[in-house]
Formats: C-alpha cells, structure tokens, sequence
C-alpha cells in the first residue's frame, strides 16, 4: 500500500515528531481533566462542607441567624432527606459560587423553618451531587431542617414534578408553611427543573 | 487505508467534540435602549416695527414688538403701542411649564409734544407648554397727527422763503411733477409772485387739519413651536401717510404715501436640522396730486434702488425710498431675515421735516437636532437556580482522549516484516 507522503514527513523529521507528541500529552490531560470533572468538584465540596459542619455549630452563626445576617456563602441549615439518605449543610445564596457547597438557599424566600415558602436549590450531578436522586422521593416523604435555633419537619404532599426554568412562582409562598427544593432535570442537563414541595407538619426544639 | 480510517474517525472525533462545546442558549430578554449624545437646542427671535418716527428732534417708536423662544425652554415677547410709554407698553415671560397674558395695555389720545397719539397699545402672550415654547407680541396705534394747531406756525418759515423764490420753486417742481405742471404754471402765470400765490396758498394751508396724518396698522412678533418645527416672524402692516390733510375741499391730501406690509420669516426644521428664512419686503405707492389746482391725482409706485424726490430744491423738498430686504445663513446654520420697509423725509426744510421708517421686520432662528444612540442590552430572563453540569464536558473529554490516540498511532513506526503483503 502506498504510504501518504504527509504521514511519512511527521514520522521522520524530528520536529514533526516531538510536536505531535507535545500534542497528543495535551489532548489527554485535557480529555482526563474533563471526564474527571465530576470527581474533582466532589473532592472540593466535601471540603467545603466539612467547613462547614463546623461553622454551623457556632455561636458567632447563631447570633447572625438569630439578626437576620447571615452571609452569602455561610451556614444556614442542615439538610436531612431520611428516604434518600441525604444529609447536608445549606449556604445562604444560589449563586454558583455559593452552590459549591452543594445546595444554598433562596435568599428572597423564608428561612427554615419559618412561615412561608422555604426554597433551597441543591446541584444533582457535581459538588457532592446533594439531590442527585430527588425524583426517587414520594408523597409522604419527611424533609428535615435543622437551624441554630431549631428543627422543623415537612412532608411531601405531592410527587415530584418538571418544570420550566423559568417558573418562579414554585417559590411563591402558599397558604401553609412548606419547603420547596430545586433541582436541573434531566441529569447532566440544566434544559428543565425538578421540584420536591413539602408542607409543614412540626417543629422541635433547638439541636 | 487504514490511515484513511483513522483520519476519518480523527475526524468524526473531532466534530462530536465540536457540537458538545456548543453551549445550550440561555434565555435572554433583548431589549433596545436609545441614549441620548446630544440634547437638542433651538432659538428664535423676531421683532417688527410699524413706524419710526422722528420730528422737531422728538424721536418715536411707534407699534413695535418683539420674542424671543429658546429650548430651555423659555419664551418672552414684547408689544408696544409707544415705545418706552409705560401704559401702552406690555410684557410677557414664561419658563418651563409657565404661561403669562398680561392684560392688553392701552392709552388714549397721547399728546406728545407736537404729535398726538390715539389709542395706543401693548398686547403680550407667552408659554412653555405642549411642544415647546410660544411667544406673542402686538404693538398698535390708531393713528398720529403730526403739527395740528401748530400748523401755521411751523409753516410761516416757509411762507417766508417762498415769497423771493417763488419762481425758483416753479422752475424746480416743473420736471418732478411731469404732467401736473402745465397746469400748476398756467394757474400761477399772470400772478403777482410775492403776494397773490403766496396768499392762495396759505389761505389753502389753513384748511389742512395737521402736517402730517398717519393711519398705522399693527405690528406682531410671533415665535412658535410645534413637534415638527420652530418658527419666527416679524410682520409690519403698513401705513398711509397724508402730508398736509383736508387740504383740498374734499378732504384730500397733498401728498398721500401707501406702504404695504412687510413680513420676516425663519424656520427650523426639527427633525432634519435645517433653518430657513424668507422675506417680504413692503411696497409703497406715492399719490400726488395738487387739487387745489384743480389737478389729476397721480399714482407714482417706488421702486427698489429708485427713490422719489419731490419738491427737490423747495423747503417742501421731500424723499420716498424703499428698503431692500435680505436673507443670511451663519456657518453654524443659523439663518435670518430682514424687510426693511419704506424710508420717508417730508418737509425737509421745515425745521428738519419729518423722518418716517415703515414697515420693518426681522426674525432669526437657529438650531441642533438631538443626537442618539441604540444600544441592545441582554436581559437574561429570571430562571431557578441552575445545578446541573454541563452536559457537553464528559463527551468532550472522551473526545478529546480519542484525539490524543490517534494522534499517538501516527507517530507509532510499524515494526520491520509485520504484516507484508501476500506474495503469489
């Protein structure tokens, strides 16, 4: 078979060679940084959340939760899903430097455990992937919340449902207490939302 | 071949990775916002004056008025029956969102030395409202006497220089009045020249109500602005004149001088940035006639760069010429226009006559469009918070892997005696 007089001239000179093997060293970093991204934003939110797990029990943060000042990027709720075996800290905020944390609250919504509409937006396949199984909920389902000043209990009373990105009206508060949790829907694709809404049932006392 | 496959499936590798780096489109809002660079400015004036007067070194201005409107927005206007006569004199200013119409102020029978007045007044509106600033002012007299009791008295002067040069002035008028000379010398021929000419004349005089009689019309200042354009103008109504009135039995003058109206205008356009101005100068008819002689009344029309004299030589001498009117356009855009109107000296012998400028007019505007800017401005649409990953990023690593594969195999040189082709 005649051999293409192109493949010939990088086989054979020196410095065809030692650039192709420049480049095929770069496309394989390359191709392994982005297959492993997923596992590399796990490793960081576990670190983030150790921090904290940390931050949340102090006094500093209760005081802050105690005048309504809490900051964008800190504490504000600990998480619990019993079904899904979901346990996580919750950062004031939904930007995406919050959301490396794993999951952050709506700041324009009600605090946990407080009347209103408390609305928390956790990632589903990155940074710990806190509602990577969100639609595996039921109706009847417990959601747990636990702040610096007390616990509180909702359950689902309703399955989860798809929505359009640009619904903000699950974050409008209803006639009773509830909690509404968001997520991207399908996984690994931000084209639509999941949304687990559960109302109130109970509050106990503080942890 | 199987380079070609492997360049083929390089190949396919590389489009799969370049449709997983397209990003999904993110709602976005687009929206249009115009910013203004430049504000736009606009200003106009007018004024226009029936009469100017002067007489017996007693000068006057006589119906005036005047605006000014600019894109502060403000608007002022002026309107005089007498210039500087308080009670005949009105005035009006507006700023933004004002109005003003003072009440129209008026004086009745002004006796001014040797001219009286009658019922002369001041009008004036203003307003910064709607689509810009409008100014109104109106200057009026019914009409002036000039001399009245006083007549003989300002003509015993000339009665006295007539008598030794009386065939002097004959010789004089013969060629300006043309065809009414026959008649004036048939008439006086035969006559003893010191008394008798003299005494018909004064007899004749005596009759006559004043020296000079004006009847005015008014004059009106108006700067106007509507969404499309800005506007001024200064319009003169004209005037007759009657040198000597009620000379005659029935009432007719000696002299009677008609001046039309004379009109400025300036315009800019809003929208295109252009000024314009125009002009229409005033006209003026002379109507001569002697009818204590019995004679026809002669109609002489004044034309531009032609003045008439009349009674040249003579104590009576006097001089009719019409002004010209003009348009400029200053380098910055700004445009004007003037009429001038009719310029009179009578009786120039006769303590230095009577001075009358008619019928003049001015108005100027100029101005800058408004400059804008569009500028589209993406909005991105409110959505719920986005925690999904990309889903582009795995299967352009997997790419990209196969990528750096085959470009490894390249570079791979085939060990000696593998694979040789079947020899037969």
């Amino acid at each position: 078979m005649a051999k293409s007089p192109l493949v010939e001239a990088l086989r054979t000179r020196p410095w065809a060679r030692r650039g192709l093997s420049l480049v095929s060293v770069v496309l394989l970093l390359g191709g392994l940084g982005l297959v492993g991204y997923p596992f590399f934003t796990n490793v960081y939110q576990g670190q983030v959340q150790d921090r904290l797990v940390r931050q949340i029990a102090s006094p500093e943060l209760k005081q802050a939760y105690r005048e309504r000042k809490v900051q964008y990027g800190d504490s504000l709720t600990r998480i619990r899903i019993p079904r899904l075996g979901v346990d996580a800290v919750v950062v004031e905020g939904t930007t995406p430097s919050a959301l490396r944390a794993g999951a952050g609250h709506y700041p324009q919504t009600a605090l946990p455990c407080d009347e209103g509409n408390v609305a928390i937006a956790g990632h589903r396949t990155t940074y710990g992937r806190p509602f990577g199984n969100l639609d595996q909920l039921r109706t009847g389902d417990t959601i747990e919340l636990s702040t610096p000043l007390g616990s509180c209990t909702y359950r689902l009373h309703r399955d989860p449902f798809v929505t359009e990105p640009t619904d903000l009206g699950v974050l409008e508060p209803g006639p009773e207490r509830m909690v509404t949790l968001t997520t991207c829907h399908p996984k690994g694709s931000a084209a639509k939302r999941l949304i687990v809404q559960a109302t109130w049932v109970k509050d106990s006392t503080a942890a | 071949m199987r380079i070609v496959h492997r360049l083929g499936a390089g190949i396919v590798a590389v489009l799969v990775v370049s449709l997983m780096l397209v990003s999904p489109a993110h709602a976005q809002a687009k929206k249009e916002i115009e910013t203004v660079t430049r504000p736009e400015s606009y200003a106009a004036t007018a004024l226009a004056r029936a009469l100017e007067l002067s007489v017996l070194n007693l000068n006057l201005t006589v119906a005036s008025s005047g605006i000014e409107i600019n894109s502060s927005p403000s608007a002022k206007a002026t309107g005089a029956g007498v210039a500087l006569l308080p009670n005949t004199t009105s005035e009006a200013k507006a700023g933004a969102g004002e109005s003003s119409a003072p009440p129209k102020a008026c004086a009745l029978n002004l006796p001014l030395s040797i001219i009286n007045v009658e019922l002369a007044c001041g009008e004036t509106s203003a307003a910064t409202t709607g689509d810009g600033p409008q100014a109104l002012g109106r200057g009026t007299v019914a009409a002036i006497d000039i001399g009245g009791g006083q007549l003989l008295q300002l003509l015993k002067p000339v009665l006295d220089l007539l008598k030794p040069v009386l065939g002097t002035v004959l010789a004089v008028v013969q060629p300006v009045l043309g065809g009414l000379q026959l008649p004036l010398v048939g008439q006086l021929a035969g006559l003893d020249p010191a008394t008798d000419p003299v005494s018909s004349l004064v007899d004749k005089l005596t009759k006559a109500t004043s020296l000079v009689s004006i009847k005015i019309g008014n004059s009106t200042a108006q700067g106007k602005t509507t969404a499309a354009a800005v506007s001024s103008e200064g319009n003169a109504q004209g005037a007759q004149i009657d040198v000597l009135p009620g000379l005659a039995l029935g009432g007719s003058p000696l002299l009677s001088i008609v001046v039309g109206s004379a009109k400025a205008t300036a315009t800019f356009d809003r929208n295109g940035g252009k000024a314009d101005a125009t002009f229409d100068g005033a006209i003026a008819t002379v109507k001569v006639g002697l009818p204590i002689l019995g004679g026809n009344i002669l109609e002489l029309p004044i034309k531009l760069g032609q003045p008439i004299r009349l009674l040249e030589g003579t104590p009576l001498e006097s001089e009719i010429s019409l002004g010209a009117g003009s348009t400029k356009r200053e380098s910055d855009g700004a445009v004007s226009s003037v009429a001038d109107g009719v310029k009179i000296h009578l009786l120039k012998g006769i303590s230095g006559g009577v001075k009358l400028e008619l019928a003049h007019a001015e108005a100027a505007v100029g101005g800058l469009t408004r400059l804008t800017s569009k500028q589209v401005v993406v909005d991105p649409i409110p959505q719920l918070a986005k925690t999904g990953g990309e889903p582009w990023v795995p299967m352009a690593g997997a790419g990209l892997l196969v990528a750096a594969y085959l470009t490894r195999r390249t570079l791979v040189t085939r060990p000696a005696g593998a694979r040789q082709p079947a020899e037969g």
